[in-house]
């Protein structure tokens, strides 16, 4: 059954074949090392994800969306490639010209400039998105990617596209959702090793059935279903006069029921629990750990006085660490902690809507340690909070001390 | 022929052999049914002094959480040696389950409890549709971030306060809970398809009913060791491959014994 193997592999030597001599060699997708690290894929695992998913997805210049994906292909056609005019003098290319400089050709949040931005660009592999209209584990809708692009992230690297006309802006949210599930793919594949019977030989069956229905139907699945999945906000209570809305906000804000005052801090500038890592930051972190780890201990064994096998065991594991060393220093980006939002600022990533505010504390932030207060805090005192936090900026804040962070109120 | 249109031809051929495949599949799968049913027990040992435990310094609600000692609870050996929080269960795609389970777990909820600002058990065992509570004891507000790749949540659980949830598919490796105010405080949680996986008690014993008599693969997990991936029973050191073990259930009952597990697995 290895036949769409052969062929799949055929087709990346004849790739690289016509690049011809003196010509850039195509774009190509990298590899998720720090997966592959985790699993302990061997050269040939790696190489059987890598062929499965060019046949799956095909390559940055020539895209494959099976129909399972629901993607559009032709919109992946206009958003994928290098930058160029097609025949009717419409620009292809599009992210490769507006995205892939930070969020990397693999969308993989690694591109050139990504080392330098902070908050680092969204690696899209694992499929947790932030900033949406949907419950915490789903998600985002069509629309609020489109929104994001149009209006940016306030506070991070991430600007408006707003130049760009509604189908290149459509084009790119399209070409997003195809890495993403590329990205999600690549992962399950990579976890699937694992959980091989022993006969498997460590090779993961060919089939469509896994390899479309069990691995990236599911992933589809959920990409189709987020519109449906949107959070129903009631209106914001109407009978109740805004300071008095702003005063029970405040209460529930330093309250053990919100207990937003945990992480957002005493005094509202995010300084909090501020020990902790994103899901991203996490994963990085987990694998220096092991590898960093294993090589000091490596360093300090011996092998002599131990058994043939230990000691091939040994020699075993010091190859794996070896092989795997550079994904600590090369193959992701340095973890950094994340911090609470400084909510006196004015700034909401997510965008400043009452609406959005109200997301965010209802679904809490996917990848971010931020809770859902969903079935814990009523949506009225939902409200009440989302009101309180938008007092905070221009509250008085005499009484913080003076080496307290920037506030909004020292900009007017 | 351009690179799209090879790769179309490529897809074809792979959605064309597969129903073959399938089939083939299908009747492989058959398993003979199984009337009797057994019990699994044993009891995991540490194969060496046992390890000195580091105390964990609280650094958020000192008022309530500095109250208590809190301790790294990565590694339990108990004062008689046994291994604590290890984590087994029948790997088997499709293993028969006895007929009074699917009842037994619809009715019983498993609780995860926040309590003396660590969580409490260190592992739990879920069963897919079964009930699952995550509640706080504590007078402080926690969090319960539940990382389970299907269906994973983050709620906050005031004091007093309790959080339900189901799973719908199962996993094969325990996934981690965490609290985001505490980020000392961390569990696992196992889900399954069936009522066969547990985790060792403080002692290092564990025992699994009614499992169909005949012979099962067991897969050993430790959040430190990750997949055991050797034991030494009466003696006799074993390498046990991605840490499972195919054992042989008997009606009588099926008592694997004291399995030694080597420090060196947990130095990781």
């Amino acid at each position: 059954m290895n036949r769409f193997s052969h062929v799949a592999f055929l087709l990346a030597a004849g790739c690289l074949l016509s690049a011809g001599c003196g010509r850039t060699p195509p774009a190509s997708y990298r590899l998720n090392m720090v997966e592959a690290t985790k699993q302990r894929l061997t050269t040939e695992q790696e190489r059987q994800v890598a062929t499965v998913l060019l046949a799956m997805f095909g390559t940055p210049d020539e895209p494959v969306a099976l129909p399972e994906t629901g993607l559009d292909e032709a919109k992946l056609r206009l958003a994928s490639g290098p930058v160029r005019s097609d025949i009717v003098g419409r620009k292809n290319g599009l992210y490769r010209e507006h995205c892939a400089h930070c969020h990397g050709v693999t969308g993989d949040g690694m591109g050139p400039t990504a080392a330098f931005l902070k908050p680092y660009p969204r690696d899209y592999r694992p499929g947790i998105f932030k900033f949406k209209s949907t419950e915490r584990a789903d998600k985002p809708t069509h629309a609020d990617l489109l929104r994001i692009l149009r209006n940016g992230i306030a506070g991070t690297s991430m600007p408006s596209f707003a130049l760009l006309s509604e189908p290149q802006i459509d084009a790119l949210v399209e070409y997003v959702k195809y890495l993403s599930i590329r990205g999600e793919t690549e992962l399950s594949l990579m976890r699937a090793y694992f959980e091989l019977d022993d006969d498997a030989q460590g090779i993961l069956p060919e089939t469509r059935e896994f390899l479309v229905d069990e691995t990236l139907t599911p992933i589809a699945e959920k990409w189709k279903s987020a519109a449906a999945a949107q959070i129903v906000v009631p209106d914001m209570p109407a009978d109740i006069d805004l300071a008095e809305s702003i005063a029970k906000g405040k209460e529930l804000f330093y309250g053990d029921k919100a207990n937003c005052v945990k992480c957002h801090g005493v005094t509202g500038l995010g300084d909090g629990q501020a020990n902790d890592y994103d899901d991203w930051s996490k994963a990085i972190v987990e694998i220096n750990k092991e590898i960093k780890g294993g090589l000091a201990k490596a360093g300090e064994t011996s092998t002599s006085g131990m058994s043939a096998e230990d000691a091939a065991e040994h020699r075993k594991q010091v190859a794996w660490l070896g092989r795997f060393s550079h994904v600590v220093d090369g193959d992701a980006l340095v973890p950094r902690t994340i911090p609470p939002r400084n909510l006196r600022l004015g700034v909401y990533r997510g965008g400043r809507r009452p609406l959005d505010l109200y997301y965010r504390i209802h679904a809490g932030i996917n990848g971010a340690p931020m809770p859902a207060a969903k079935g814990t805090v009523p949506p009225e005192d939902i409200w009440h909070i989302v009101n309180y936090i938008r007092s905070l900026p221009y509250e008085f804040d005499g009484e913080l001390g003076a080496d307290r962070p920037m506030v909004a109120r020292d900009r007017f | 022929m351009t690179m799209t249109k090879l790769l179309a031809a490529a897809s074809r051929s792979f959605t064309t052999a597969f129903p073959a495949l399938v089939a083939a599949c299908g009747l492989a799968s058959g398993v003979a049914g199984a009337e009797e049913w057994g019990t699994i027990k044993g009891r995991f040992l540490y194969g060496g002094d046992a390890p000195s435990v580091a105390e964990l310094k609280a650094d958020k609600d000192l008022e309530v959480c500095g109250k208590h000692k809190l301790v790294n609870e990565e590694l339990a050996v108990g004062a008689d040696k046994g291994v604590a929080n290890v984590v087994v269960f029948v790997r088997d795609k499709g293993v028969k389950v006895h007929p009074d389970a699917a009842a037994e777990a619809k009715a019983t909820k498993v609780v995860l409890d926040n309590k003396d600002c660590r969580f409490t058990p260190h592992v739990v065992v879920v069963q897919t549709g079964q009930p699952f509570v995550i509640k706080n004891s504590d007078t402080v507000g926690h969090n319960s971030n539940v990382a389970t790749r299907n269906n994973p949540s983050n709620s906050l659980i005031p004091s007093g306060g309790e959080s339900s949830m189901t799973f719908t598919a199962e996993e094969a490796i325990p996934a981690q809970v965490t609290c985001n105010i505490h980020p000392w405080m961390k569990a696992w949680i196992l889900v399954r398809s069936n009522p066969y996986a547990t985790a060792s008690a403080a002692d290092g014993s564990f025992e699994i009913k009614n499992v169909p008599a005949g012979e099962v693969e067991l897969q050993l997990w430790h959040e430190k060791a990750g997949y055991i991936g050797e034991i030494t029973v009466g003696g006799k050191s074993e390498k046990i491959a991605k840490g499972r073990r195919k054992v042989k259930v008997e009606a009588a009952g099926t008592n694997l014994g004291e399995m030694v597990l080597a420090p060196g697995l947990f130095q990781k």
